[in-house]
């Protein structure tokens, strides 16, 4: 993956009841000093209220590519519309790690997920292989602890203390999935997902089977229930996730 | 000039051009063949050099699982067992075992890794961590996507988790190079675990920056259960460090 020079786009669009935000915030977790703070608007609520959505691959990364020139970076910037829009009917307020063909890097894409309070993370996939008409949702493998006595977190482990939310998370969304998607696993899947690996919060990656279909159409029928399924699995997990009042604290 | 001299200097070249018709596709096949003779011979001489598949007769043959892709059971792997002349060296041992997983099985519909790979060296550092390092088609022709990627790392972590004890953890290099990924989704920055046994020398804490462990049995697979009622981090994440920058 390439790093663009700029960070990656990002932009709040409000919930149901929710006042409309927008944030400008660095994708690097506030390092700019002239920039709004995600945090002062969220720290008064509690909960789980921001899904950041990650659409992978994307400008001159197109990801998997199928015979009839479908492309992985295409496809996921479509179902993310739907999943956006399924997200925001359950009250959650959305971020995109990307709007149109960029790249962003993988820190670029963590950074904008470490940047919120209170969020969860999906990054979107459409595999090469596997048995199409299925989705699987992977959380990150085991990480070693994280034992900074500083009490930082090393960005290469961010995912570490949030592992156990994670498989919560993946868990629940599968639960929505396998039964629209005859096939699918019965529960998340652990794999060395790099993009998952710096992400400061419950992250999971959902991969759909696959660019190998002969028509596009049948992948396309597929993200209605995936974008339910998604945002029903994020109103199930809200409960049980308690976020910090404060940045850089414990939920 | 009489007619005489005319008739034969242009019979002289009607001849010359009849000669160069029939002999030019002649020339051309030659140097095609020549052609792929040297290229045939290349990639002969490309795999005698990195793929020392040291088989000594003498050697104990050993039921061997190599693990390759399950045919009823989708995105699974299956052991499959053969019976192979094995070094009881560990670096030898690992390195035939993985050249018969990169030779595939009868079946290539149900490979894992990608046929022109290779694997160009393997090394065994003394605290258990192996070092295997693989030309690039391993990480250019493999199917991009998570699945089709944590397969082909699986099926290495395993076949080396049967077959070589002595091999704790592998970090693998694609043409002696460290890379991010393996095709764009699997993190390659960290080492993978492949035997936990504890007869074996004590692993010492990993080199790499990231340590990325990836259980490789499918039992292993499942990370912790949460623990119920409690959904909190393992640990207090604090603050976050920032990424180092690339310019």
């Amino acid at each position: 993956m390439v790093s663009p020079s700029q960070p990656p786009s990002q932009t709040q669009l409000p919930g149901p009841g929710t006042p409309p935000t927008q944030s400008a915030s660095s994708p690097q977790g506030g390092g700019a000093g002239s920039v709004a703070s995600p945090f002062s608007a969220q720290t008064q609520q509690a909960g789980l209220n921001i899904v950041v959505l990650d659409p992978a691959h994307g400008g001159t990364d197109p990801g998997a590519r199928g015979t009839g020139g479908i492309r992985e970076s295409e496809i996921v910037l479509d179902f993310v519309i739907q999943v956006r829009r399924a997200l925001e009917l359950q009250g959650f307020q959305v971020v995109q790690t990307r709007q149109g063909n960029e790249n962003p890097s993988f820190d670029d894409r963590s950074a904008t997920a470490n940047a919120q309070r209170g969020a969860v993370f999906v990054t979107l996939h459409i595999s090469s292989t596997g048995l199409p008409g299925t989705v699987r949702v992977y959380v990150n493998s085991d990480l070693p602890p994280v034992a900074d006595s500083n009490g930082l977190i090393p960005w290469d482990r961010a995912q570490a203390p949030f592992l156990g939310l994670s498989r919560k998370f993946g868990d629940l969304v599968q639960g929505y999935l396998t039964p629209r998607f005859k096939g699918s696993p019965d529960a998340a899947q652990s794999a060395s997902v790099r993009q998952l690996r710096t992400t400061a919060a419950p992250a999971i990656a959902i991969e759909i089977s696959s660019v190998t279909v002969e028509d596009r159409a049948d992948l396309d029928r597929m993200a209605p229930g995936v974008a339910d399924a998604i945002a029903r699995g994020a109103a199930a997990f809200k409960p049980s996730y308690v976020v910090a009042k404060t940045p850089g604290a414990l939920p | 000039m009489t007619s005489r001299w005319k008739f034969r200097l242009i019979g002289g070249l009607v001849i010359a051009v009849l000669a160069a018709a029939i002999y030019f596709p002649i020339l051309r096949r030659r140097v095609k063949r020549a052609a792929r003779l040297q290229q045939q011979s290349e990639e002969q001489a490309r795999r005698e050099l990195t793929q020392p598949i040291v088989i000594n007769p003498g050697d104990p043959r050993v039921k061997t699982k190599v693990f390759w892709a399950s045919d009823t059971i989708d995105s699974t792997l299956v052991p499959v067992t053969v019976e192979l002349p094995l070094s009881n060296d560990p670096v030898l041992r690992s390195k035939q075992v993985l050249n018969t997983l990169l030779a595939g099985p009868v079946d290539a519909e149900l490979r894992t890794l990608p046929p022109d790979a290779l694997l160009l060296a393997f090394y065994l550092l003394p605290d258990g961590t192996a070092i295997a390092d693989f030309s690039e088609a391993l990480a250019t022709s493999i199917p991009s996507g998570i699945v089709s990627e944590q397969l082909a790392v699986d099926s290495i972590t395993r076949t080396l988790e049967a077959n070589v004890p002595q091999v704790q953890r592998l970090k693998i290099l694609i043409h002696g190079q460290e890379v991010e990924t393996l095709a764009g989704h699997l993190d390659l920055t960290g080492t993978f675990v492949v035997n936990t046994n504890p007869d074996q020398p004590p692993v010492k804490p990993s080199a790499t920056p990231s340590g990325a462990d990836k259980p490789a049995s499918p039992a292993a697979d499942k990370a912790p259960a949460p623990a119920p009622g409690t959904l909190t981090p393992d640990k207090a994440p604090g603050k976050l460090a920032q990424p180092e920058r690339k310019p």
